[in-house]
């Protein structure tokens, strides 16, 4: 949008005459095109072909009841036209015993002839007739224009209940027209239909700041409320895209689990069988032969197992760097219990425990172990395994999980803001045929059976 | 926009994947003392762990 100031080539020439039930004066602004025209002052509505301009209605109303946002005569560029401000009505529709009403404006170019804005909770629109009928599928859930798919949205009995300006049709307060809105964002279609004759308009979302800045009205425009039947989503588009995304790095996975798994040393550098008996007062601890660790700083996975059965042994384990005297110091406890209760059989814990040393660099190295446990239990037999640079697959799980995680999030802040412009259709949800429908039809299904679990 | 800054997320992603493999990272916390005396070889009982006495629980089921 741009704004093109007053008096700009092909800018609407006015028309000044006299409301004839108040004596007002009365600005024509679309001159021969308005059929209908309303004094600001005594809100009659004339007749704007009738020379006299006859009063078609009178309806009562506040001066300050409605204004608009867009005072009449602003002037503004829509896709490089400027159209003027015209005309503008409050038309209203009850859904359940609630009032909603939204406002329409008439803007008006010699040249082009007539466009409109609707605005409804700081939610705008951009509409014009359509010139083409659309094809309405069997039934009217859908309905198809310009190779573009459009939902039914909502279809409700609208009365005009406020009227300003001037207007290309016979307009009253009171009158009653059958609407249905289908939306396929940022676009809506809408049917006005009164008795036989319906007129088919094609709308296009705008931001209030836009039109604002278009129009250069004062001030902010009013914040949106809410999601609106035609807004276009922030995040649906990017739903299939970084899903695409995700699929194609989560696939990169593959080649480089293959890559670490392959190149990994996974070199065993020591297994060694010990026994240990509890009831020995002597010291416990030792010492294993020094062994090299190769490669570049890698991991050490370290296994123990050994023979408890209804008992545990607990090691103290220090694997100790000879040369620079660095020791990584870590306890394991390798238990293992079982037996039957009223409840049947039962077991917890292992004979076997891994633990994996991050980040060990190259040297000569040694364990110092010093085993522990119930003094009463006997010999115990342990056996410690241990091996250098072993790739860790958890961190293959942990970096899937990294990336189905926002994957995750769009997807969801997507479905809500569908679920959030569908509670305000005539259904309630989205439709079932779309993907964000079918997630949704999934999470509902889940919750209802969870509620009757 | 969001394609790319996902794109930059999961290469990245990817590249810490990949440092965390090479350099041997693990979830397993272990504790680390430096200079331990050369001393311990002989004599292992001089060598205190701060992993030592250890308190099983025998609670059980």
């Amino acid at each position: 949008m741009s704004t093109m100031g007053p008096g700009s080539a092909g800018a609407p020439r006015v028309e000044s005459l006299n409301c004839p039930n108040c004596g007002a004066s009365l600005t024509l602004r679309s001159r021969a095109n308005a059929i209908t025209a309303v004094c600001e002052s005594c809100h009659s509505v004339l007749d704007a072909r009738d020379p006299k301009l006859k009063v078609l209605q009178t309806f009562a109303a506040k001066a300050s009841e409605d204004p608009p946002l867009i005072p009449m005569g602003s002037r503004g560029a829509i896709r490089g036209t400027e159209y003027e401000a015209i005309g503008f009505q409050r038309r209203t529709i009850e859904v359940e015993g609630i009032h909603y009403s939204w406002h329409e404006y008439v803007l008006f170019n010699p040249a082009k002839g007539f466009r409109y804005l609707t605005e409804y909770d700081g939610h705008w629109n951009d509409v014009s007739i359509l010139r083409s009928l659309p094809d309405l599928s069997p039934g009217g859930a859908t309905l198809a224009y310009l190779h573009e798919t459009y939902r039914h949205f909502q279809t409700a009995d609208a009365v005009t209940s406020f009227v300003l300006g001037e207007f290309p049709w016979r307009v009253r307060v009171g009158e009653m027209v059958h609407v249905s809105d289908y939306v396929s964002p940022p676009r809506v279609i809408s049917s006005e239909g009164t008795g036989n004759e319906v007129t088919w308009s094609i709308g296009e979302y705008l931001s209030g700041g836009d039109l604002w800045k278009a129009f250069k009205l004062e001030g902010e425009p009013p914040p949106p409320i809410g999601v609106y039947e035609n807004q276009p989503s922030p995040m649906s588009a990017n739903v299939t895209v970084v899903w695409v995304t995700a699929a194609v790095l989560l696939m990169m996975l593959v080649p480089l689990m293959v890559l670490f798994f392959s190149t990994a040393r996974d070199e065993q550098v020591l297994e060694q069988t010990y026994q240990f008996d509890t009831s020995s007062r002597e010291e416990a601890s030792f010492v294993t032969d020094i062994f090299p660790l190769k490669g570049h700083t890698s991991d050490v996975e370290l296994a123990t197992s050994a023979n408890v059965n209804n008992s545990w042994i607990y090691l103290n384990y220090a694997l100790i760097n000879e040369d620079t005297g660095q020791a990584y110091d870590f306890g394991r406890e390798v238990s293992y219990y079982h037996g039957v209760d009223s409840d049947g059989s039962w077991s917890e814990g292992s004979s076997t425990d891994t633990v994996t040393v991050p980040s060990v660099p190259p040297g000569n190295y040694y364990l110092r172990i010093e085993p522990e446990s119930d003094p009463n239990r006997g010999i115990i037999t342990y056996t410690v395994r241990m091996k250098r640079d072993v790739p860790q697959a958890s961190f293959f799980g942990l970096a899937a999980l990294a990336l189905l995680v926002p994957a995750c999030l769009i997807t969801w802040r997507s479905l809500t803001f569908e679920h959030l412009r569908w509670a305000e259709s005539d259904y309630g949800s989205p439709p079932s045929d779309t993907f964000l429908g079918t997630v949704q039809g999934m999470v509902d299904s889940a919750k209802k059976s969870g509620d009757d679990e | 926009m969001i394609r790319s800054l996902f794109l930059i997320y999961g290469l990245a992603v990817l590249a810490l994947l990949s440092f965390a493999e090479y350099r041997g990272w693990s979830l397993d916390r272990v504790n680390q003392v430096p200079n331990v005396p050369k001393s311990v070889r002989d004599n292992p009982g001089s060598y205190r762990s701060v992993y030592g006495f250890y308190h099983h629980y025998t609670g059980g089921k």
